[in-house]
């Protein structure tokens, strides 16, 4: 519409500037808009047949457009003008979501005025927030493989250290296995750093020679679980080379009980609060499983090979391993309650989703894990060779079944939890906009798309309080043809709020404040905020 | 279409005298040293509602403040100390009215009215810059209009989404 009068801007003008010299009385009035249907902010059940925007004054609409919840704008041909009313018959295609009936009209006065009038179909647009950036999937897949091979290094290699000092002497082909996938965690914990500093920093594999990836990598909170898992696999190799018992037992435990540490310094389990709960937890969680899973490959050599010290190592397992798995179920209820938040989430998001996974692995786990217990224990415990034959076969399925879980797990380094979902989508944009007579400190909550609380702290230009007699927020955003906005503040608890704003759109959004300091001082505080999807 | 394009000449028409929309002064400008007569043009409410109290600020450097009173409407005159003592026919005059307000009226949003003030324009306001008077609408249930905003350096009054009315200073009449 306003480009076509554009078109003819030259022929305008002279007219225009005729009319003028002819002018003698001027109208005098400026149009505002009196009322809105659906009305400004309001949430309908049902799209609404018909708009309307009434205002002040007879206006004719130059600019007349819906901009709908996924940004992109519909003129509004089809309106009619009563009185001082314009009807608008609204597009058939309007889905749930958040519009912006945005206009521009001229009044009798001839003075254009602009506005924006927001109405929900459903309930307010809210966008789910994009917490996976664009991901480089070969630096992500090493990431994964790496992992794998830690928690490998780990729970195997220094578990399984742990079960050859504590349960089974350590013998032939299973000690050297156990040296070999310590060997395999010191490789993978090490490459994990350097690919931990790649995907922090978006460089492409090929960058794991430079010193940036690993200085990085080294600088993040994984660099020191790095640091002490290393030196506790390094300890577990000695750990496993010396002679005396009671030496060996005791590098043994300390490499253990590192290991797991190493675990609880990192990651997203770790960081969430209450840290008190959640450090312990993701720590006892890696302790009993490298207690559980660490005992399976020497049970596995001790069944097949050596007939009395395998019934011996079952039955110190056998008294063992409940205690570990109870502690480990406990601890991993508490992670994936305080991670998940809400059960809906084991739906929608990634996290729940690799959670669910998990569960279903564990419950054939334990499943193959009963029948281990009531089935052959006892028969191989009692001298039942065949039973010892076919419970090593099992047990060989378990350590599968365990890689597998392990497997699952490491992509857990991908998906953020639904609690840090929550806390990246709850983040605030702030803003501190100075000028000559006034300042504020302006908070957006959430900083995205969809219905927002803004909130503003107004002082002195020198910091000292002020209260000014009336706040208004004033949002527009030109990119996407919003015109102004404008929501009064309350004072409450010494910060002028407004509740229930929607930013329908993403992207630079301007902000006005107009602080009216007394009854004749206005001043208007102006910026620019990022509103994210 | 025809209507539109109307509108549209009219805005491009109107558009440079913009402070016709809203709260005015009739005579526009005023030499400097001399009485004026500041005609307060209303036109309408505020979005809708009558106009009870209008209250105008006197602004530095303008004395012999005298509002001509207005049947229905009481008048106040809030006095003050002025920043300096300014020459009033030789009399140095360094206090006065500050502010004048109109009240207890009754204007609907449909209706004009005008308030009108009598004034002297001190030599020491300077000849080609515009003077303003701010002034505010007050309405029921706490509405109000407020016609305050100064253009600063730069702007101009159509930039100003609540410009105060001014009027154009003049140079001093000489001879008197």
């Amino acid at each position: 519409m306003r480009n076509h009068h554009l078109g003819r801007f030259g022929l305008l003008a002279l007219i225009a500037g005729l009319i003028w010299s002819c002018l003698t009385i001027a109208a005098l009035a400026h149009a505002s808009l009196t009322s809105a249907t659906p009305s400004d902010g309001a949430v309908v059940a049902t799209p609404p047949a018909m708009l309307s925007l009434s205002f002040s004054e007879p206006v004719s609409p130059l600019v007349l457009k819906l901009v709908r919840p996924d940004g992109t704008t519909t003129n509004l041909e089809r309106f009619a003008l009563r009185d001082k009313t314009l009807e608008i018959t609204s597009p058939d295609d309007l889905g749930n979501g958040t519009y912006v009936m945005t206009w521009r009209v001229v009044s009798e006065d001839g003075h254009p005025v602009g506005g924006s009038s927001i109405f929900s179909i459903g309930a307010p647009s809210a966008s789910q927030p994009a917490a996976m950036e664009s991901a480089d999937w070969l630096v992500r897949s090493a990431l994964w493989i790496s992992r794998i091979g830690l928690y490998a290094g780990l729970f195997l290699g220094i578990g399984g250290t742990f079960t050859l000092r504590w349960l089974i002497s350590p013998t032939g082909s299973v000690r050297h296995a156990t040296f070999a996938l310590i060997a395999i965690g010191i490789i993978a914990t090490l490459a994990s750093a350097g690919l931990q500093g790649l995907d922090a920093l978006g460089l492409p594999l090929r960058e794991l020679v430079t010193r940036a990836a690993w200085a990085t990598g080294f600088e993040t909170s994984f660099g020191r679980t790095v640091l002490l898992l290393i030196g506790a696999f390094f300890l577990s190799v000695v750990a496993l080379w010396v002679q005396g018992p009671a030496m060996g037992r005791t590098l043994a435990a300390i490499a253990l009980i590192a290991g797991a540490a190493a675990l609880a310094l990192s990651g997203h389990a770790s960081a969430a609060a209450p840290q008190l709960l959640m450090r312990p937890a993701v720590f006892l969680h890696s302790l009993t499983i490298a207690i559980w899973a660490g005992a399976l490959l020497p049970l596995i050599h001790a069944l097949r090979h050596h007939v009395e010290a395998g019934r011996a190592a079952l039955a110190r397992f056998a008294r063992l391993i409940p205690v570990a798995v109870g502690i480990l179920v406990i601890a991993g209820i508490v992670l994936a309650i305080v991670q998940v938040e809400r059960p809906a989430a084991l739906l929608d998001t990634a996290y729940g989703n690799v959670l669910l996974a998990k569960l279903g692995l564990i419950l054939v786990l334990f499943l193959v894990v009963s029948f281990n217990r009531w089935a052959l224990t006892k028969p191989a415990q009692a001298g039942d060779g065949k039973a010892r034959h076919r419970l090593a076969r099992v047990v060989v399925v378990e350590t599968i079944l365990v890689l597998a879980i392990l497997a699952v797990a490491s992509t857990w380094r991908f998906t953020p939890p639904p609690r840090a979902l929550a806390v990246i989508a709850a983040q605030p944009v702030s803003v501190h906009i100075h000028a000559e007579k006034a300042m504020a400190e302006v908070t957006i909550t959430p900083g995205r798309a969809g219905p927002v609380e803004v909130s503003a702290f107004v002082m002195a230009p020198d910091f000292s309080a002020m209260v000014p007699k009336e706040v208004v927020f004033v949002f527009s955003n030109p990119q996407a043809g919003v015109e102004p906005m404008r929501r009064k503040a309350a004072l409450r608890d010494g910060a002028w709020r407004s509740e229930g704003v929607v930013l329908p759109l993403p992207g630079q959004w301007q902000l006005r404040v107009d602080v009216l300091i007394s009854d004749f001082d206005l001043v208007r505080l102006q910026d620019v905020v990022e509103i994210q999807p | 279409m025809l209507k539109r394009t109307l509108a549209t000449v009219a805005a491009l028409a109107l558009g440079s005298s913009a402070a016709l929309a809203h709260v005015s002064l009739q005579l526009k400008e005023a030499p400097v040293g001399s009485t004026y007569r500041a005609i307060f043009q209303v036109p309408h409410g505020c979005e809708g509602k009558p106009t009870n109290v209008v209250r105008v600020q006197i602004p530095e450097g303008v004395i012999a403040v005298k509002p001509q009173p207005k049947a229905g409407w009481a008048l106040e005159k809030v006095k003050g100390a002025y920043t300096k003592s300014y020459d009033y026919y030789g009399t140095p005059t360094s206090e006065g009215v500050k502010e004048i307000v109109w009240s207890g009226g009754n204007l609907g949003d449909d209706e004009y009215d005008e308030f009108v003030l009598r004034v002297y324009l001190t030599k020491d306001l300077k000849a080609g810059e515009t003077l303003h008077f701010p002034v505010v609408q007050e309405c029921p249930d706490g509405a109000a209009e407020r016609w305050i905003e100064i253009p600063a350096a730069g702007q101009s009054e159509d930039d100003l989404e609540l410009p105060a009315p001014g009027v154009k200073l003049l140079d001093a009449v000489s001879g008197h």
